[in-house]
């Protein structure tokens, strides 16, 4: 019996995607029975641009990759750049560039508890949630200057300094945050008809996360215990530290929670770095030109895992800068997931994964007649070159 | 009735050109109250009038594959499905322009006319998401339709007619939501579910399906819809609080009752979460059906015993 | 597992103020630190460039009309911008600031994001020097 497959395609302009990238369903009647993915509508050739720009310059290219996530991409391109040259940045700078980070991680999972909701119909945690997010957007302004793309990192240490008026400003909003996130912990775990659209979704088993290499809350709300703040710390992660929060459900339900719970760990690890703000200088000199070398730096972005490589080459330019987004392996969880569920359910469990698209649109594989090729950068660069001969 | 009386009702007052008006403020209302229990401002008052001036200033897209004519029909028979259900109503708490034995039953038709023709609208598109909003949308209306008639025939039984203003007179009363609450529940639940409301709203999903059935009508055809759907909430609301609040004597009664009953709809709206299409049948042919039918076996029992 | 979890917030909703700022009748005070449009301070001005070497976006040319008697006019295009201070921190004698309540920048032609800054002299000489450059000068 020949059955007609039925695609539904959500993207790439659809109201549950904030970015562009195209999604197929293929369904029958409501029932999703295969899923693709097509990425790539944000390629800016940001790693190419990396390599015509100095090192300074390149920083603040960097942090542009993602709007909600731009401090943590800055940090890890100047702690990569700052191994290379063999300084490190002074006490007083790594605790202002780590309340700053934990800032954003508090300002992302509140963007998402919105997104997640109003993917879920429920608009009015969206806008309760978004009303609260705009303490912290405020408060990041006050230290930083800025809302979003905060600039507060420099080669070499931060440009901003947190005073005493800044110190209150951050406690009087975290208290007020944190009274509200209790309540937000109690709404996504209680509310009945909110629950009936996210307990048993998109389960993703432990060893089925292993598998597929996602990071993150994703991965922690599967009970994969993974935290580059814990595993392998940066900053002053030792010294302050986080808990790590895992759920073992792996359900929609589970990555709700494993953020909520994530915010607690940040109003904490703030407060002890207030109260315990080291005193010194901002910055450190850093050499223009870096001798040639290669290094990783790896961090906890509010998604997963941020990896930069990064390579100099004795002048005051990167050799070649490459990044992978925690958003890239989860993506490939959305594919998995999404097989059996409903319609209904496929915005929910997108948005399950925190997806950036703007984080993601990196690599290119390329397809030719059906069968599917990986290009080295030689090949693509003269594929360039020559598309635009 | 004259003629001229009876055109007079049709096009000006009370249907035709002040219904019209009256959806578009209610609709507003609505919007309103919803915007300030989630603590912003909302729409100024003329939002829902110019939204509806501007569409039907636009052109309008017809796209390919669909039938023309059904295409351009359909908005204007559901818009004058609601309009024809106003003549029955007791709109503006004044008696209904036009009355006969039976109108509860013909009203009840035309309103679900309405959603049959936006059902229709995006089955006769090629979109794909239109297909899956007309499906959810023909879904949902057999789900909440029998429920919704039952908790409605309660009043008409106590009354002991069919006619909606015989009923409205004996509710002025009676005030039946206290003699029948699990009715009154059940029909506003019904009210919600009618009018596509949030948690019923699956059909016209934005997240999921862009616009459900509506998505490919743009222009004059959508303006027709919009306006329906305004005009559908008036006389949803008036049936409402005229057959449970205790009837719609005078104008006074009409907008405190409906307001009332608005702001309750707002609020639910805001409160609870989308539930999948899947979840609304469930939900309706489970606990709906089976509170609608012991509402109405209670009230036969107790007719049966006072009788 | 409770209904209507949000019921408070709901009905503080409606008897709070709404907290959509009526923008631009209300405008929000900007903290000190916003990073708003540029200025430069030619007293203290060396003419070394750092700042333009270090912009990311370019948008900084520092054209030097005698470096002995420190005559210099510092271009700002406003449009290239992305406002990072990486000039501000660049600059070792603290020439550049950003004014925090000029940032709402909008324009309606070009002309407007083509500011120099510099003795009005020398930024009518400058402007002389260059074939094609029509643009206003400011200070």
């Amino acid at each position: 019996m020949a059955t007609e497959k039925f695609i539904i395609p959500i993207g790439p302009q659809h109201p549950a995607l904030k970015e562009p990238g195209h999604f197929e369903f293929d369904v029958d009647g409501e029932v999703v029975t295969a899923a693709s993915v097509r990425l790539g509508y944000v390629h800016r050739g940001i790693e190419k641009g990396a390599e015509t720009r100095n090192f300074v310059q390149a920083e603040y290219l960097v942090e542009r990759i993602c709007g909600i996530c731009s401090h943590v991409h800055a940090t890890a391109f100047c702690l990569g750049v700052e191994k290379l040259a063999g300084v490190e940045a002074p006490p007083r700078a790594q605790a202002i560039r780590q309340i700053v980070a934990e800032l954003e991680r508090i300002h992302s999972h509140m963007l998402w508890i919105g997104v997640a909701a109003h993917e879920a119909g429920f608009d009015t945690l969206f806008m309760y949630s978004w009303r609260d997010r705009e303490t912290v957007m405020n408060l990041l302004e006050g230290i930083t200057g800025n809302r979003v793309n905060y600039s507060a990192n420099v080669l070499g240490g931060v440009k901003c300094d947190i005073g005493p008026e800044q110190i209150d400003a951050i406690l009087a909003g975290l208290e007020f945050l944190e009274e509200r996130t209790r309540h937000y912990l109690d709404v996504v775990s209680n509310d009945a008809l909110f629950l009936r659209r996210t307990r048993g979704i998109g389960v993703m088993t432990r060893d089925e996360a292993e598998r597929l290499g996602v990071v993150g809350p994703t991965a922690r709300a599967s009970g994969v215990p993974r935290d580059i703040r814990i595993d392998a710390p940066y900053l002053l992660y030792k010294e302050f530290p986080v808990e790590l929060i895992v759920e073992e459900a792996g359900d929609l339900e589970a990555r709700f929670k494993v953020r909520v719970r994530e915010l607690f760990e940040s109003y904490r690890v703030i407060r002890a770095l207030l109260a315990n703000l080291p005193e010194g200088d901002l910055t450190t000199r850093i050499p223009r030109r870096i001798k040639p070398a290669e290094t990783i730096s790896r961090i906890e972005a509010p998604r997963g895992e941020l990896f930069y490589f990064i390579k100099s080459n004795g002048t005051d330019m990167a050799e070649r800068v490459k990044v992978r987004t925690p958003t890239l392996p989860n993506m490939a969880s959305v594919v998995v997931t999404a097989v059996g569920h409903q319609l209904a359910d496929m915005p929910m469990i997108l948005a399950g994964i925190d997806p950036c698209f703007s984080c993601n649109d990196r690599m290119t594989v390329v397809r030719r007649n059906g069968e599917r090729q990986s290009w080295t950068w030689e090949q693509l660069r003269q594929y360039g070159i020559e598309w635009y001969r | 009735m004259s003629t001229i009386t009876a055109l007079i009702a049709l096009l000006f007052f009370p249907g035709g050109l002040v219904i019209l008006l009256a959806g578009m403020a209610y609709e507003w209302a609505d919007r309103k109250l919803v915007a300030r229990f989630q603590n912003r401002i909302g729409p100024r008052w003329f939002q829902p009038l110019a939204d509806n001036l501007k569409l039907l200033a636009k052109e309008e897209v017809i796209p390919q594959g669909v039938h023309r004519g059904l295409f351009v029909a359909l908005p204007v028979i559901a818009l004058s499905g609601a309009l024809t259900a106003v003549l029955y109503v007791p709109v503006f708490g004044l008696a209904p322009s036009f009355s006969f034995a039976g109108d509860l039953i013909v009203t009840i038709y035309l309103l679900s006319l309405l959603t049959m023709c936006t059902g229709l609208a995006g089955a006769n598109t090629l979109n794909r998401f239109s297909l899956v909003g007309a499906t959810r949308t023909l879904t949902q209306m057999f789900s909440y339709e029998a429920p919704f008639l039952l908790a409605l025939l309660g009043p008409a039984l106590a009354a002991g007619s069919w006619q909606i203003s015989e009923i409205a007179a004996y509710a002025e009363d009676h005030w039946l939501v206290l003699a029948q609450p699990i009715g009154f529940i059940v029909a506003l639940i019904g009210l919600m579910g009618k009018l596509e409301l949030p948690p019923f709203d699956a059909p016209e999903a934005e997240t999921e399906i862009v616009a459900g059935p509506l998505t490919e009508y743009s222009g004059r055809g959508l303006a027709l819809f919009h306006l329906g759907k305004g005009v559908e909430l008036i006389v949803g609301l008036t049936l409402v609080s005229a057959l449970y609040l205790g009837g719609v004597a005078n104008p006074i009664a009409f907008f405190v009752k409906t307001l009332l009953l608005l702001v309750v709809l707002a609020g639910l709206q805001s409160l609870l979460a989308r539930l999948r299409i899947d979840q609304t049948v469930g939900l309706w042919w489970r606990y709906g059906a089976i509170l609608g039918l012991v509402q109405f076996l209670v009230l036969i029992a107790w007719e049966g015993l006072v009788a | 597992m409770k209904l209507m979890t949000m019921w408070r917030d709901a009905l503080h909703g409606l008897t709070k103020k709404p907290v959509t700022q009526r923008y631009p009748f209300v405008r929000q005070e900007a903290p000190d630190r916003l990073r708003g449009h540029l200025v430069w301070n030619r007293e203290t001005c060396t003419g070394c460039g750092l700042c333009a070497k270090d912009c990311p976006a370019e948008a900084i040319e520092v054209i030097t009309l005698d470096k002995k008697a420190k005559r210099f006019v510092f271009r700002y295009h406003v449009d290239r911008c992305t406002f990072c201070a990486q000039c501000v921190e660049s600059c070792r004698q603290n020439c550049i600031s950003m004014l925090s309540d000029r940032w709402e920048l909008a324009a309606v032609d070009k002309e407007a994001f083509l500011v120099h800054y510099g003795d009005e002299a020398d930024v009518q000489a400058a402007l002389a020097g260059e074939p094609d450059s029509g643009a206003p000068a400011a200070e």
